[in-house]
């Protein structure tokens, strides 16, 4: 592989990071280059010891990812850091996908409860005034308030919760992604001569 | 599976070489890769990722230095939360190695 076609690879990889995270990546390995060709290497050779150009963009997209959720803690930057993470392939994601489904499911619903009891207190809270005695008001503008303060709460609570979930994912998906794959192994095995025979 | 058990100690070994080698003296991505490409066996590409992560991770930290014959040089070098990691991370991997080699040792 040349120098130009491991960095367009490369650059494709990493479409959709900011262009100031790919401008310093590009950077990097181009640099990489120009001292390895300064030390008397051919840009094959560079390429070849460098590895697979797909995988480590797919290595620094997740790096990136990472990132990005670390320093916002939104849905989608959540959503973004799993995906790149499960790129890696370091989770099965046949294995994992059932579980999350079912996991992310269930907190939806918790949610969801959540909100709906929220908007039931704020009805018994305004409701309150139109009941008759007196006592009867404060107490159901009380309990009012109190359905709500709990659904704040669980809510709360649930974000945490998730917030947990994907750091502890994403924890799992570094610690397992095989790093040195490529280095080890640049070509798939050969199938067992045995087999090959007749 | 010896090719697992391989990647993994490799995998685990990888960080605590390069934040050894930076202990020893500021260096550039470049010389680390290729240092480590020889001594560990690992792909010299495999060093940025890496690089990028301790970055964010802040165990390292970055300048450039101007070089006379070609582009301006990157260099690491370990922050003090670098240095505590390699401390922490040098003696468990002794212990771990001492426990390995005591037990081959029997066999």
């Amino acid at each position: 592989m040349t120098r130009q076609e491991f960095i367009a690879r490369l650059r494709a990889g990493l479409a959709g990071l900011p262009p100031q995270t790919q401008t310093d990546i590009v950077g990097d390995y181009e640099t990489h280059f120009t001292e390895g060709a300064a030390a008397g290497r051919s840009e094959a050779d560079i390429a070849a010891a460098l590895g697979d150009p797909d995988r480590l963009a797919r290595e620094l997209r997740a790096e990136a990812g990472v990132k990005r959720w670390q320093t916002e803690r939104n849905p989608e930057a959540a959503a973004a850091a799993v995906f790149a993470v499960l790129g890696l392939g370091a989770i099965d994601v046949l294995v994992l996908l059932p579980i999350l489904v079912g996991v992310v499911s269930v907190l939806c619903a918790f949610f969801i409860v959540a909100i709906v009891f929220f908007f039931i207190g704020a009805v018994v809270l305004t409701t309150g005034p139109l009941a008759g005695a007196a006592a009867a008001v404060a107490a159901q503008m009380l309990g009012g308030l109190g359905m709500m303060a709990m659904s704040v709460t669980s809510a709360s609570i649930l974000t945490l919760i998730s917030i947990g979930l994907v750091n502890a994912l994403i924890w799992y998906g570094r610690l397992h992604y095989r790093l040195l794959k490529p280095a080890i192994d640049p070509t798939p095995p050969a199938p067992p001569a045995e087999l090959a025979l007749p | 599976m010896p090719e697992a058990v391989d990647i993994q100690l490799k995998k685990g070994a990888l960080d605590l070489c390069v934040l050894a080698l930076l202990s020893r003296g500021d260096s550039y991505a470049y010389e680390i890769a290729s240092r480590l490409a020889e001594a560990i066996g690992m792909g010299e590409g495999t060093i940025y990722p890496l690089m990028r992560r301790m970055q964010a991770d802040g165990l390292v930290e970055t300048y450039l230095v101007e070089s006379s014959a070609g582009p301006s040089r990157k260099y690491y070098r370990l922050t003090a939360a670098g240095r505590a990691s390699l401390a922490a991370q040098t003696q468990a991997w002794r212990s771990f190695a001492g426990a390995v080699q005591s037990i081959l040792g029997e066999a």
